[in-house]
């Protein structure tokens, strides 16, 4: 198997000290992991018109709609500060951090209903209803 | 330089500093991910060292491996999907991660993913046996866990025969429990699609549309059918196959395939709603007959792969042959 | 001249001007039109329009106007002071475009090259004095471009007006050279006072006159590249000076229009990694392929 198969532990421990973050989810592929000065160039570029924020990224423009995560969940950042050199190792994650919204960006044209992210968003709903219990009474 | 000009982009090679030897930096391994999940999963786990568990599960309708994830408690079972759509990165606060999926861990009915070896004991020996001898996957060790779901002990007279023995209880898969509990699921499949304004006419029309005024020749057989399209991401083929057929549904050329783009299938014999499926009563009988007679075949088949070193998957697949 | 409306929002573009005299509301007036910072690599782009009674040409000419180039700083505040001190017969607009606008339109997804967004802007501004009652009879234009297709397309638009379109213009007439000398004034004062939106932190502000071979906006666009934004918005991502220092020295960023690359195929193997895989007979639902839902078979 090419993934480690063992399971992985969510650690917790983190959750009542763990922050609050502010996600963008980008309309491009930035081949970088690490840190990027965000509310230095990024946020107070942000301009909040009457239908949608706007910013742009790179000398490019993005149109962008903030989102809520669904209610009765909650929006998790996943941390693993170490993977084990083995498969057999228990791996750990821990909660880096939490979130309740994030904005969805576009390039030039403003996210709508049809989108893949906002369309994705109504999937926890019909999950629930999928796997809910089947009641005794109906037939 | 009075009339600039993009620049074309230079071959990836001859990237200096930043550019050169790090290509896709930590992606073969990443090592953050973005999760949206139930609240209950951040309930705290009662032993210190405790909390929700990640780990791979067959999934049930394809026999491959799949990302669940268990609660603290190990009561719930979640699945993880992704939305994973081409060029997208996040900014995490200051931060930036290439890997732009947003992972949806949402509750998945565990007794799916018993059904899949409750229905892989019947093919391989086809008698009533305990549980934990049937739920054992050497490759996915973790699926003993199922069994501790309070859930799925509730739930499991669905889809099995039982019998008692001195004290301790044996149980055998039963393909017209089944059906009738796979039918519940859809309909309370069809009550939430019709809810949530979801678009199964086809993908004409958008959806900011349909949420604005609904299509009304969207018929019952649409819904139903959709629904069972998403019931089956959760059974394997042959028994969704065979939920088709206990639905009435109007056969398709391909089993699962939903209508193609555009060209939205409607049945000519819409069935107004639930109430009426009382006549399919008599095509139920058909099935069972079916379903016997399949199973004398099934146990056939279950004796020459016990020499071999058929896999599941190959299994299943020569099953559904043997049925058409 | 007030640019208070631009820099309340200096990431868009504005339009601003004089008041237009009565004089030019009661009789043919010629126009002229020059733009301002068409090469640096930094800051807006101002176009520029004055205009003025076709009887009160020698008037202006005693106001020694001349080329905006070839004047100091100073010299051309100067300018524009008698040009304001002239306000019952010369009146002028201008419209600012900022380099973000310029980045983003120059780099759009259906590409907006620099010289169409200086005609449209050109005829933007003409058509503003028109609405504004100003009697225009004849137009005066400078250009880099070629200047007969530049003087059709202006004539095709302004068909009753006389149109000359001519290289060096803001030598060779007084209005565009008045022209030449509000934009100028205008693209001069919104660099000097820019108000950056993004915290620079430590880097000096020593952007020298922005043009690409100027040293000191040379060492400027070294010092204060980020690796992952690459600029502040004053500079023009679509200069290939930016492009070039952004392709060698910060993260490659990639976008669904974006040109062949090579390294394209390898990314998507990597992520597909995660996907179901191909060989699995089973398609997922469209439901899930709608919404870009995949089944994910490990952390």
């Amino acid at each position: 198997m090419s993934e480690s198969s063992s399971p992985i532990r969510l650690d917790l421990s983190s959750l009542r000290e763990a922050p609050q973050d502010v996600l963008h989810l980008l309309p491009c592929e930035v081949d970088h992991n690490g840190s990027a000065p965000v509310d230095r160039y990024f946020t107070p570029a942000i301009r909040q018109g009457s239908q949608e924020k706007s910013v742009s990224f790179r000398g490019r423009s993005l149109k962008g709609q903030e989102v809520i995560v669904p209610q009765g969940y909650v929006g998790l950042v996943l941390k693993e500060d170490q993977r084990p050199c083995t498969e057999e190792e228990e791996r750990t994650v821990r909660l880096k951090s939490t979130f309740g919204t994030l904005t969805v960006w576009n390039l030039e044209r403003a996210p709508s209903a049809d989108d893949g992210l906002l369309l994705a968003l109504s999937w926890p709903g019909i999950a629930e209803a999928i796997h809910a219990p089947v009641s005794r009474k109906e037939q | 330089m009075r009339r600039p000009r993009r620049a074309a982009p230079r071959a990836r090679g001859s990237r200096t500093m930043l550019g050169s030897g790090r290509r896709r930096p930590a992606d073969s391994h990443p090592d953050q991910w973005v999760l949206v999940a139930p609240e209950p999963v951040t309930d705290l786990p009662m032993k210190p060292d405790g909390g929700p568990l990640f780990t791979r599960l067959r999934n049930p309708s394809t026999g491959e491996a799949a990302l669940y994830l268990f609660n603290s408690s190990a009561q719930q079972l979640f699945e993880v999907k992704a939305f994973h759509e081409e060029y997208r990165s996040w900014f995490i606060g200051q931060t930036v991660q290439h890997d732009g999926r947003l992972l949806f861990a949402t509750p998945v009915d565990p007794l799916f993913l018993v059904l899949f070896y409750l229905i892989k004991a019947e093919k391989e020996k086809g008698k009533f046996q305990p549980l934990d001898q049937v739920v054992v996957d050497s490759e996915f060790s973790s699926c003993t866990m199922l069994l501790q779901c309070a859930r799925v002990m509730d739930s499991l007279h669905h889809v099995i025969e039982e019998k008692e023995i001195g004290n301790k209880k044996f149980y055998k898969y039963s393909q017209e429990k089944t059906l009738m509990w796979l039918k519940k699921k859809v309909n309370q499949t069809v009550k939430v699609l019709k809810s949530s304004n979801v678009c199964v006419g086809g993908r004409v029309q958008s959806a900011t549309f349909i949420s604005g005024k609904q299509i009304t020749d969207i018929k019952e057989d649409d819904y139903v059918r959709y629904a069972h399209g998403l019931i089956s991401e959760y059974i394997p083929e042959h028994l969704s196959a065979e939920l088709s057929k206990y639905l009435q549904l109007p056969e398709l050329t391909s089993p699962e395939a939903d209508p193609p783009l555009k060209k939205r299938k409607f049945s000519d014999a819409p069935v107004e709603a639930e109430e009426d499926y009382t006549k399919f009563n008599s095509s139920d009988l058909k099935n069972k007959k079916t379903t016997s007679k399949m199973s004398a075949a099934q146990k056939a088949l279950a004796k020459v792969d016990k020499t071999g070193m058929k896999t599941m998957s190959a299994f299943f697949s020569a099953k559904t042959k043997a049925r058409k | 001249m007030e640019l208070a409306e631009f820099e309340r929002d200096n990431a868009g573009s504005c339009r601003l001007g004089s008041p237009v005299p009565e004089l030019c509301r009661a009789g043919p007036c010629c126009l002229g039109i020059d733009e301002a910072g068409r090469g640096p690599v930094l800051g807006p782009m101002v176009y520029g329009v004055c205009y003025c009674p076709l009887a009160k040409q020698e008037e202006l000419g005693a106001l020694k106007m001349a080329d905006s180039k070839t004047l100091t700083e100073a010299e051309r505040e100067q300018l524009f002071g008698t040009l304001d001190g002239a306000r019952d017969f010369v009146g002028w607009a201008l419209h600012i475009l900022s380099p973000n606008l310029i980045s983003t339109s120059m780099q759009q997804r259906a590409k907006y090259n620099l010289n169409a967004l200086s005609h449209d802007t050109a005829i933007g501004l003409i058509q503003h004095v028109l609405d504004a009652g100003v009697q225009v009879a004849e137009v005066f234009v400078d250009t880099v471009g070629p200047a007969e297709k530049y003087q059709e397309k202006l004539k095709r638009h302004f068909p009753e007006l006389e149109v000359t379109v001519r290289p060096k213009a803001d030598s060779l007439f007084p209005i565009v050279s008045a022209a030449s000398i509000c934009a100028k004034v205008a693209r001069d004062r919104a660099v000097k006072n820019w108000t950056f939106p993004e915290d620079l932190g430590d880097v000096r502000m020593e952007y020298g006159s922005g043009y690409p071979n100027d040293p000191k906006t040379k060492e400027w666009l070294a010092q204060c590249l980020d690796p992952v934004f690459g600029y502040p918005q004053f500079v023009r991502f679509s200069w290939s000076t930016a492009q070039t220092i952004l392709e060698s020295k910060a993260v490659p960023v990639r976008w669904d229009d974006s040109e062949d690359d090579p390294a394209q195929k390898g990314t998507r193997s990597v992520l597909s990694f995660f996907a179901r895989k191909e060989s699995s007979k089973r398609q997922p639902h469209r439901f899930f392929h709608e919404r870009k839902l995949e089944t994910v078979t490990g952390l």
